[in-house]
């Protein structure tokens, strides 16, 4: 029987898989994609818990209508991001975040 | 009629919105039709405020000419409640007074600017938004709104000054629009800080759910604890202090005047200032009333350095200007001393004067700017014999200085009188002490008038030192606003009976609340 | 029906001067016309209203009208007529009647004519309020405009440095004095709840006001009252004033506006009565400024000078009295004073009017020929002031003397008759100086004023010589002593002829002096008292002195502050604290290495840090 904690472990897990991309790589393209991970495991805890939790339905529906905004924010910011990485590309010749510092100081 | 009765005080905020707009949409190059849209306006305005004194009942009192407007409705999850934003709009006998006010500055300003000829089009669009949010503020009675209008009169005050001010280079240092400009913005923001934590601070602690002034203010007595109310008095006090020109956050102000064109110096002195006396009164003595009246020493002591310390600053200075933006400081004293005092009288007197202050200073700066735009100096140390060259301009200068040092029969004694009255009569021996220095302040203004008036008026112009041969009278605009203003003065110098009746309508209610606290 | 009109006179006035200082540039003479004709309106006004109150029995009558109103603070526009007040409403309406008259003449051909009737006509409306109102808050706020009109008129040729100083001069000078007045007023207010005169009163004498605070309001009021009847150590003001144009010193700065120290004083005489220290005070600085304001005005070459100088011994001749509580002598001699200074400063400005505005005396001399009838009126009014039998000063001045001698003892009497011989001499130092001896040569064309200048002249002689019929009884008015204190006059014979013979030698002094130019006495005093002459002749150094102070101690402390809060507060207390933040932010922003993993890290461990804590917690 599959139960909240079960959900929450693999949300757990997918969440450090995130960070630990993060973390390491150099490739904002691999970078991006591990942000969308973190995103995901987000979500996954958050419809677990309106479907396990004994909550009302308002609150229930508070759930749900949470994910799909996250989910349309992480599209968006996926456009604009990939964007920014084209640009990048196009003047670096690298997505090596590594070499890019322009927004120090 | 009815219909406008109903809908009078949204339209004290609507008409400058919508001159906004009108000349938003106007081409730029009609300079001459922007300036009529904007008088008209200005003036409809000004009618409406006056209307709104005829409609006000002063024999029922209380709050009249409800009206409101649910914003933001947040009815379900929000845990506070669901009464959400609402824009609640009402006058008492305080803010029909303070709106006056604002109509006739707003239209005598709009009538001094007539000679600006750079991008006059922004410039009377940012006025517009600027005025919009200073009725905003009296007319409010709601926090949220009170504080988004009270953000919305202080963010045009920096591109006025920033953009059509003027930089003034004195011989030792000098002051440019630009550092006039950020450090009022600065000020003012801070102190805006202040004042929102303590809103949100009443709003939460209330728990109503409600940013309704009227609303909260009748859970005070349960909700709020003493230690709270001084707190957030406190911040009340310090944040509204800033924008009321309080010792020692007052030095944005005189740099402000200085820097600010005509029309925006009238505003600012006449109307500005007045927004932080009135969030004192409105939001601070209103629902913190235990707190008001733990703080009111302190801000009787402040208020008291305000009198003597801005009459001294104004006696060293020699900038027209300067002269007039610390005595700008030294009158909001009186008015801060009267709201100390806790007297009846001390505060019917500090509201009057906040009033007769506004038109005051307006005319004050109207008179000094229609100088310096002559004369291209403001030096007191050059001006020589201006009343042989600017007959009006001049007699409009002396009637605001007789009115600033209190001479009878001008609206400044009739103020003053009380505020001393007030004063004396509280705090034992000690408002004889308070109220003294009070008096001798009055005696130290009338020696900087004077020896400003002796120097600068008499005598006979000095062809030599400035400029002699573009010298001109006031234009007939500049004449028509000084002549309403010195009206003005007059009738609430000799006849100050309605005035002082609205304002005891006003006053009273919040005085009874704020001694009840003891 | 008079007595019901007592509102009438300052109200006609008052709006004589809005409709001539509207008009006033464009139709000068008809403002003048308005002015005039008000304030004659006035007079006769006054007229009935004397009848009215002397057939009736009331002693005071009220009405009044709201002004402000706070719950349950009143302040009323309200009337108080009484003996006294009636008595300074006769003095300044009639001055200011013959001095408006005498000015359409005197001021003819100047620019602001028309404005010149218009600030006389707010004088007259604030000048008969002040003794008609029957409040302390409004009776101060006639009393400012009383200066305000002053300040206009000394300031009115305001091209000259010398006016716009001398009018800044007296109103700020007065002002000292109003801000204690209206310390004074309100202390009153604090304790017993009321600006009502006689309620004031009323409470007072029943014990409901504390005695330090009556000894210090009274005080107060008394400061006040110095200010404006320019009393030592506030007389600066009332020389300079003379720069203003002449008919205005006599009605202003001699008759009316200097005597409302007078009448406050005598007005407040039953609360000053219950002060003893006070009244102490009020004594020592009358008999102070008789004496020192005598001496000035004998070394005096400005004509005008010495007839102010005059003034202000004569007001402290008055104050000596009111401190004695004569109220009736005191206010019997104002009149006459006030009659006999308008009638010596018209015949100045008469003689200036013709002299093309010579006020030195040493240029003057011999002009009883070619102006005759301004020479005897002068002499008329100077002979008065200095006390000669039977003339009116004579009996106002012996008043007062009595007064001093049965309340202070001879003690107080000696130096009040030394200043008596002093101000007899020094009138006819300037009668004899004017009038008489050699005609200078540039005065060969001078000649005789026009009428309507000479007419007033006239009429006030008049009044100088027979105004001690006042003092008799004739049916139903008991004398004017009685009309004011509801006490008899009598009189002291040897007082009288000590006093008279006192005058003559002072007379008889400076004939030798003036007339027989025997220079050995003055020669005598200039070269051996030399240093004494020239204290007083740079009048005893007191302007410098309030010179300094203000220059030196208050407009340099007005320039530390000022300096202080540019510096101090604006530079140090709210720039350097903005510096302080952008420093911070040139230190802080080295943080930003802009290389991302960084910005990951730090913001998994601030993560990982809030949890623990909220854990912990």
């Amino acid at each position: 029987m599959i139960d909240l904690i079960h959900i929450q472990i693999l949300s757990a897990i997918m969440f450090c898989i995130g960070v630990y991309g993060v973390m390491t790589r150099r490739s904002a393209i691999l970078i991006l994609m591990c942000i969308e991970l973190m995103l995901n495991a987000v979500n996954i805890n958050f419809i677990g818990f309106a479907a396990f939790r004994d909550f009302s339905e308002s609150q229930r529906i508070f759930g749900h209508v949470i994910v799909v905004f996250i989910i349309t924010i992480a599209a968006v910011e996926l456009a604009l991001a990939i964007a920014i990485i084209l640009r990048l590309y196009k003047n670096k010749s690298s997505v090596n975040i590594d070499e890019v510092d322009l927004m120090k100081w | 009629m009815d219909l406008i009765k109903e809908n009078i005080l949204i339209l004290t905020i609507l008409l400058p919105l919508i001159g906004a707009t009108l000349i938003f949409i106007t081409p730029g190059y009609l300079d001459n039709l922007v300036k009529y849209i904007a008088l008209i306006i200005s003036f409809v305005t000004f009618i409406i405020s006056i209307l709104i004194f005829i409609l006000y009942d002063i024999n029922s009192g209380g709050v009249q000419l409800l009206w409101d407007w649910e914003w933001l409705s947040l009815k379900g999850a929000w845990p506070l409640g669901d009464k959400g934003i609402t824009l609640n709009l009402g006058v008492d006998g305080i803010s029909v007074m303070m709106v006056l006010l604002t109509g006739i500055v707003m239209f005598t300003g709009v009538m001094a600017s007539w000679n600006i000829q750079n991008r006059s089009k922004d410039f009377f669009i940012l006025y517009f938004l600027l005025l919009a949010g200073v009725f905003g503020v009296f007319v409010s009675y709601d926090m949220f709104f009170f504080f988004l209008f009270y953000e919305l009169s202080v963010m045009p005050m920096f591109l006025l000054i920033g953009y059509w001010g003027s930089s003034s280079d004195f011989r030792t240092f000098s002051r440019t629009k630009e550092y006039a400009a950020m450090k009022l913005t600065l000020f003012l923001v801070a102190g805006s800080v202040l004042i929102w934590i303590a809103i949100i601070a009443i709003f939460v602690q209330a728990g109503l759910g409600s940013f309704n002034i009227l609303e909260i203010q009748k859970v005070v007595d349960d909700k709020f604890p003493l230690n709270f109310q001084q707190i957030n008095f406190f911040m009340i006090m310090i944040g509204f202090g800033i924008l009321a020109g309080m010792w020692p956050f007052h030095t944005w102000s005189p740099d402000g005047h200085v820097s600010a064109p005509t029309s925006v110096s009238m505003v600012h002195a006449g109307v500005l200032m007045k927004l932080g006396a009135f969030g004192i009164i409105r939001i601070g003595m209103t629902l913190l009333p235990e707190g008001a009246n733990s703080l009111m020493p302190l801000l009787m002591i402040l208020g008291c350095i305000n009198v003597i310390y801005g009459a001294f600053s104004a006696l060293g200075q020699t900038d027209l200007k300067y002269v007039v933006g610390y005595s700008s400081v030294s009158h909001m004293g009186y008015v801060l001393m009267g709201l100390a005092s806790m007297e009846l009288l001390g505060f019917t007197g500090a509201v009057y004067q906040m009033f007769s202050h506004g038109i005051m200073t307006a005319l004050f700066f109207l008179a000094v700017g229609a100088i310096y735009h002559s004369m291209h100096t403001r030096d007191t140390l050059i001006l020589k014999g201006i009343f042989k060259k600017m007959p009006y301009i001049s007699v409009f200068f002396v009637i605001a200085g007789l009115t600033s040092l209190g001479l009878p029969g001008l609206s400044g004694f009739a103020a003053e009188i009380l505020i001393f009255l007030g004063v004396f009569k509280s705090y034992g021996s000690l408002g004889i002490l308070f109220g003294s220095l009070a008096v001798i302040g009055a005696g130290i203004t009338a020696i900087y008038i004077l020896r400003l008036v002796s120097k600068v008026f008499f005598g006979v112009p000095d062809e030599n030192k400035q400029n002699t041969n573009n010298n001109l009278d006031a234009t007939r605009f500049e004449n028509t606003a000084g002549i309403i203003l010195v009206g003005l003065i007059l009738f609430a110098g000799l006849y100050p009976l309605p005035f002082i009746d609205m304002i005891t309508s006003g006053v009273t209610p919040i005085l009874s609340n704020v001694l009840g606290g003891l | 029906m008079g007595i019901n009109l007592t509102y009438i006179p300052p109200i006609i006035c008052g709006v004589s001067f809005v409709l001539t200082a509207l008009f006033a540039r464009k139709v000068p003479l008809a403002s003048s016309l308005i002015s005039v004709f008000t304030i004659l309106c006035s007079f006769i006004l006054f007229i009935f209203i004397l009848t009215d109150f002397l057939s009736s029995d009331l002693n005071s009558i009220k009405f009044s009208i709201d002004w402000i109103v706070v719950s349950d603070m009143r302040i009323t526009w309200g009337i108080l007529l009484d003996s006294l007040s009636v008595t300074m409403l006769g003095l300044i309406t009639l001055v200011a009647l013959l001095v408006q008259i005498y000015s359409i003449s005197y001021m003819k051909g100047d620019s602001r004519f028309g404005w010149y009737f218009s600030v006389h006509s707010l004088f007259a409306a604030a000048m008969i309020t002040v003794v008609l109102v029957d409040n302390l808050i409004l009776l101060y706020f006639a009393w400012e405009l009383v200066g305000l009109g002053s300040y206009l008129l000394i300031g009115f040729w305001y091209e000259k440095r010398a006016a716009s100083e001398a009018a800044k001069k007296a109103f700020i000078t007065t002002r000292i004095g109003d801000v204690a007045l209206l310390i004074g007023i309100i202390l009153i207010f604090k304790s017993t709840g009321t600006f009502d005169i006689s309620s004031i009163f009323h409470i007072a004498r029943n014990g409901g006001i504390s005695e330090n605070i009556l000894t210090i309001s009274t005080f107060l009021i008394f400061l006040g009252a110095m200010g404006k009847s320019a009393q030592f150590p506030f007389h600066v003001w009332l020389p300079d004033a003379m720069e203003g144009p002449t008919p205005v010193s006599a009605l202003i700065h001699a008759a009316t506006m200097v005597a409302a120290g007078v009448y406050l004083v005598a007005r407040m005489m039953p609360l000053f009565s219950l002060a003893p220290y006070v009244l102490d005070f009020v004594v020592f600085i009358g008999l102070f400024t008789f004496i020192f304001a005598g001496t000035m005005a004998i070394v005096m070459h400005d004509i005008k000078r010495v007839l102010a100088y005059s003034t202000i011994s004569h007001l402290g001749l008055m104050m000596m009295s009111l401190g004695f509580m004569g109220v009736a002598s005191a206010i019997f001699h104002l009149i006459v004073h006030g009659i006999s200074k308008a009638l010596l400063f018209l015949g100045a400005g008469s003689l200036m009017h013709e002299m093309d505005g010579e006020t030195d005396i040493r240029k003057m001399g011999g002009l009883i020929n070619k102006m005759p009838i301004t020479a005897i009126t002068f002499i008329i009014g100077s002979v008065s002031l200095a006390g000669i039998i039977p003339l009116s000063g004579f009996f106002s001045k012996d008043e007062i003397l009595l007064t001093v001698f049965e309340k202070g003892g001879i003690l107080i009497l000696l130096p009040a008759l030394a200043g008596a011989f002093l101000s007899s001499l020094y009138m006819f130092r300037l009668t004899f100086i004017t009038f008489f001896g050699s005609l200078k040569n540039d005065n060969s064309k001078v000649g005789e004023s026009p009428i309507l200048m000479t007419l007033p002249l006239i009429l006030l002689a008049l009044l100088a010589i027979f105004m001690s019929i006042l003092l008799l009884e004739i049916s139903t008015f008991k004398g004017f002593i009685y009309f004011i204190s509801g006490h008899k006059a009598h009189l002291n014979l040897l007082l009288i002829v000590f006093s008279s013979i006192l005058s003559f030698v002072a007379l008889i002094l400076a004939w030798f002096i003036y007339i027989k130019d025997s220079k050995y006495l003055i020669d005598w005093y200039k070269s051996k008292m030399k240093w004494n002459y020239n204290l007083i002749l740079n009048k005893y150094y007191i302007d410098e002195l309030y010179q300094y102070i203000i220059n030196q101690i208050i407009i340099r402390f007005a320039q530390f502050v000022a300096l202080f809060d540019r510096l101090v507060v604006n530079d140090i207390g709210v720039d350097r604290s903005s510096l302080s933040i952008r420093f911070l932010g040139l230190r802080l922003k080295l943080i930003q290495t802009g290389k991302m993993h960084g910005y990951a890290i730090s913001m998994l461990f601030g993560f990982l840090i809030l949890i623990l804590t909220w854990a912990i917690l």
